[in-house]
């Protein structure tokens, strides 16, 4: 669902912290709303990561309960009425712990699959 | 946040949502149209890339809300919609599965409380019952003297306590209106202490009071001084008359109702000094309980008491202490009937499950279209098995609560069944464990079959479940059904065999030939507590004041009840060697002269008794045919001479009797159960009793030439006169008295029966649930099969087909499953094998009947399908 990069639905548990990781990750280099989020998700991906735009939205509504977002109506560049979310201090704190446990996962991952190769 | 706070604040985060989202869809659209494409692709591409609205909007909105106690209640109240809307499905699962819950439940709680209780002494599990067994006698409860009791009391090293009782007797009570018959229960010293009781009245009795014979004190029962004497308050040291002699009430005994349920009074009984039968070795009649001390096993306190009893003089040396836990005790034969029945009804239980398992997913095939419509709107998975969950839970809830109801009317209905006397029965009440226990069979099963379709709905073929309105899964769901059906009517295959075989034994038993004619004759129980000669001229009275009554064929006198009891003897022959050690027993009965007429019992050989055997003639006595079958196999035993050691409660069997000479022999009438085998017997003239105990009890019997029961008040009138203040309770028809011995069976056929009802109308509507279904899922080739020329008789037959194969499958399965579970009934039958074919056969015409019953609805519309209709539906 919010991320596919396969079309197997059991796998999304294992994507719905990432997609939370990327968005916070996004907002804590700049304030951004969720269109524009979509946008910039897929450009960074190369368009690999394939978002269903939609489920960008119950995540947001998510970090925002927990208080890991905060979000504004403001006016965009382009004169339109935009939702701006922003990453809270807590937030950052939050990403940092989740970056670092995945990164340990990925590194363990990772050995796994080369030891299997050699 | 504050709940209060939250929800306010929800409402502004739902239109935030909602507007953001509305923006977002705005500004793809926009971008699109930058890039040069129509409006309308614009606008489609933009909702396919943003996926659906609803369902994020839903899922966004979760996040703020309580979702699964909203999505609950909303759930609740559409499952309480959705049954109003099917009253035929809700009512019938409703109940079939309440019944299967309260019959359930009730039978259950009859079990638990008649076979699993404890017994509600301290220590239940040390208290046995002590009783003897002699291989060669074949007997393996035998009681205990008076001095076996003594050596048991006096030199055991395995019991903490020991105590005798003789359980029941009766005492009349006079002083007070009409005199009334009591039950006694003697017991001796120790016995309450070691049960733990305390008075809930007053006092017990206290030790010195066991030391001596003429004391006056007397304690009474619970139940007598409610029921007798009104609950008075000041009943210490009220005065009331037994069998003649002044008593003063010490104390009232609470109820105890796992042992003696129907005790009114409670006589000591003294052992040192003691009376007359209580010192006689072999008058074995009292009933021994012992406490064995914590440390010593049943096996070292059975050794313990062997030896003891070994050491007594003239004790056959195959005799040996048997102890049996009291609680198995008290319960007896009721023992298997009670498992076989428990059996029967989880198997009703079983039945009951399967058969709503079947209704729901025939439910859930209807409902295929509103789950496809579902589905493509976008419902979650999770979400459409968490409505079909709550759904199954409010049947359930419903269902238990009328379960409740249901066992509670059960068990109100098992327990007053007239004459079925189980033990332990007083107290008995629902048990809540057993009600938790069925609901939760029944609740897991509902619960699992409401689940199992939503199973299906991730590989929907939408388009044409939406079309056809049915799910795409239907052989799943045939194959699924006919093994549910198979399963129920194998349990019911199950069941009617049971019943067959309780059947038949009940039919084989009442044809059984009892040696006397039951119909037209009355009997009545008349205790005079006379011992000596004087009673003579009152039972003469008795007899000739009955006898001249107009509509009396004859009437008799026998401390023997045909159908009902006789005591035991032994015998002496004077032809051969005797050995006192194997001394051939024989049931014994005192009986006037008229006694066989009266029973209507033929004469085979030689004479009946006639005025001249009285107290003054040669002793004679008749046998009956197994007696001389036995004893002088090939012989004539007119003219043989045998004596016999009476050994019945107050005989002393001490003296050498006297030897009487057979001169006559007679058909074997049953003194046992019907389902018994006639064993030998012996009757003698009730005035050649030279001990004279016969005296003081003895039973009358009447034969009349029209419906007995219009002789019962003017028998009651002339016996008054003869002894104005004699009880004269349980004046009874013998057609009532065998009936009674009957209960136990017809009760158990009655159960098992209506089990077996109940499993065979849910195994039909079963096999018509199915079979309707798989019809309506044929309706295009049955429709095709009729525009091509097929007969209406050859669908129908078809269908039928369908439903007998299911049947035959089933009774196959039931059928090896009977012969499995037959055996445990073997106990509860009677010249019946419990591969009786009979039944089997029965059983199986009944399914294949009922089948093709349940069928024919179906059948019958397969046949009409409307050709042009049906297809044009596709």
């Amino acid at each position: 669902m919010p991320v596919t990069s396969d079309k197997k639905n059991e796998q999304r548990d294992l994507f719905r912290g990432a997609l939370e990781m990327m968005i916070l990750q996004s907002l804590r280099r700049q304030p951004m709303h969720g269109y524009a989020l979509v946008q910039h998700i897929r450009q960074r991906s190369n368009d690999l990561l394939q978002v269903e735009e939609g489920s960008l939205y119950p995540a947001l509504q998510r970090l925002l309960k927990e208080e890991l977002v905060k979000a504004e109506w403001e006016m965009s560049a382009t004169n339109r009425r935009v939702r701006t979310y922003k990453i809270t201090p807590r937030g950052v704190k939050h990403l940092e712990h989740e970056v670092s446990s995945f990164e340990r996962m990925l590194a363990g991952i990772n050995l796994v699959l080369s030891s299997a190769k050699a | 946040m504050n709940w209060l706070g939250q929800l306010i604040s929800r409402r502004r985060m739902e239109a935030d949502l909602s507007e953001e989202i509305r923006q977002h869809l705005e500004e793809k659209v926009e971008a699109l149209l930058a890039e040069g494409m129509s409006r309308d692709d614009a606008e489609r591409t933009a909702r396919r890339d943003f996926g659906n609205v609803v369902l994020l909007e839903e899922r966004g909105r979760e996040v703020w809300s309580w979702p699964t106690m909203e999505s609950l209640w909303a759930d609740f109240r559409f499952a309480l919609r959705q049954f109003r809307k099917s009253p035929g499905f809700t009512v019938t699962a409703v109940l079939i599965l309440a019944l299967g819950i309260g019959v359930n439940s009730a039978i259950f709680s009859l079990v638990h409380r008649v076979l699993l209780q404890p017994l509600p002494f301290p220590h239940p599990e040390r208290l046995y019952a002590v009783w003897a067994r002699s291989d060669a006698q074949g007997n393996s409860h035998i009681a205990a003297s008076g001095p076996d009791f003594l050596d048991y009391s006096d030199q055991n090293r395995a019991f903490s306590h020991i105590a005798e009782f003789i359980p029941s007797f009766t005492f009349t009570w006079t002083g007070e209106g009409e005199p009334k018959l009591v039950n006694c229960t003697a017991v001796s010293e120790g016995f309450f202490s070691m049960l733990g009781i305390h008075p809930y009245l007053g006092r017990l009795y206290e030790s010195r009071e066991y030391t001596y014979l003429e004391n006056d004190t007397i304690l009474i029962s619970y139940r007598f001084w409610k029921n007798q004497l009104g609950s008075d308050p000041h009943v210490v040291g009220r005065v009331i008359h037994f069998e003649g002699d002044t008593q003063t009430i010490v104390g009232v005994v609470p109820p105890m109702p796992d042992l003696f349920p129907e005790t009114d009074v409670w006589p000591k009984l003294t052992v040192r000094p003691s009376w007359g039968f209580m010192k006689w070795r072999s008058n074995k009649f009292l009933t021994v309980i012992g406490r064995v001390k914590p440390d010593v096993t049943a096996q070292i306190a059975e050794e313990d008491l062997t030896g003891i009893l070994h050491r007594a003089p003239g004790e056959p040396p195959d005799v040996r202490v048997r102890l049996v836990p009291l609680k198995d005790d008290v319960v007896g034969s009721v023992h298997t009937q009670l498992q076989v029945i428990m059996a029967a009804v989880a198997l009703v239980l079983l039945v009951a499950c399967v058969n709503v398992a079947a209704l729901l997913l025939a439910r859930s095939v209807k409902r295929s279209a509103e789950m496809a419509l579902r589905v493509s709107l976008g419902a979650a998975r999770r979400r459409l098995m968490q409505q079909l969950i709550v759904e199954g839970l409010v049947l359930t809830a419903v269902a238990c609560s009328f379960g409740v109801l249901a066992g509670w009317f059960s068990l109100r209905f098992v327990r007053y069944l007239p004459a079925w006397q189980l033990p332990r029965m007083e107290g008995i009440h629902l048990d809540t464990a057993a009600l938790l226990a069925s609901a939760a069979v029944a609740i897991a099963t509902t619960l699992f079959f409401a689940w199992v379709p939503s199973l299906t709905f991730s590989n929907l073929d939408l388009t044409s479940a939406l079309r056809t309105g049915r799910m795409g899964t239907g052989r799943f769901h045939r194959r699924f059904f006919s093994w549910l059906v198979m399963a129920e009517i194998a349990c019911a295959v199950v069941l009617s065999v049971g019943a067959g075989l309780l059947l038949h034994s009940l039919w084989r038993v009442q044809h059984v030939d009892p040696g006397f004619q039951p119909e037209s004759m009355l009997t009545v129980y008349l205790r005079t507590n006379y011992y000596t000669p004087e009673g003579r001229s009152f039972w003469r009275d008795v007899l000739d004041g009955v006898s001249a009554l107009p509509g009396v064929r004859s009437a008799a006198l026998a401390d023997c009840t045909p159908g009902k009891g006789a005591a035991t003897a032994t015998l002496v022959f004077d032809d051969r060697a005797n050995d006192p050690n194997h001394a051939p027993p024989a049931q014994g009965c005192w009986a006037s002269k008229d006694f066989f007429r009266t029973s209507g019992t033929p004469l085979i050989q030689g004479r009946l008794f006639t005025d001249n055997d009285d107290a003054n003639a040669p002793p004679v006595v008749i046998v009956n045919a197994e007696t001389a079958h036995r004893y002088w196999p090939g012989e004539n035993p007119i003219g043989k001479r045998i004596g016999v050691n009476y050994t019945g409660p107050g005989r002393t069997g001490n003296s050498t009797p006297r030897l009487r000479e057979v001169v006559g022999v007679v058909a074997g009438i049953k003194h046992g159960a019907l389902d018994s085998p006639t064993e030998p017997a012996i009757y003698m003239p009730y005035l050649q009793d030279e001990t004279n105990h016969d005296m003081a009890t003895m039973s009358l019997f009447v034969r009349s030439t029209a419906d007995p029961r219009t002789l019962a008040s003017s028998v009651r009138a002339r016996i008054h006169t003869v002894r104005p203040d004699q009880p004269v309770e349980d004046l009874r028809t013998m057609q009532d008295l065998m009936g009674q011995s009957l209960a136990p069976r017809r009760y158990s056929l009655l159960l098992l029966g209506s089990f077996a009802v109940l499993a065979v109308l849910l195994a039909a509507l079963g096999i018509y649930g199915v079979v309707s279904y798989t019809t309506l899922q044929r309706t295009r080739e049955f429709g095709v099969r009729v525009a091509l020329g097929a007969s209406r008789y050859s669908l129908m037959s078809d269908v039928i087909r369908k439903g007998l194969v299911l049947t035959i499958a089933g009774a196959a399965v039931g059928a090896g499953g009977a012969m499995l579970a037959t055996r445990t009934l073997s106990r509860l039958l009677f010249q019946v094998s419990p591969l009786d074919a009979v039944s089997f056969t029965s059983a199986a015409f009944l399914l294949a009947f009922t089948s093709i019953g349940a069928c024919l609805p179906a059948a019958w519309r397969a046949s009409h399908v409307d050709p042009v209709r049906a297809l044009r539906n596709e």
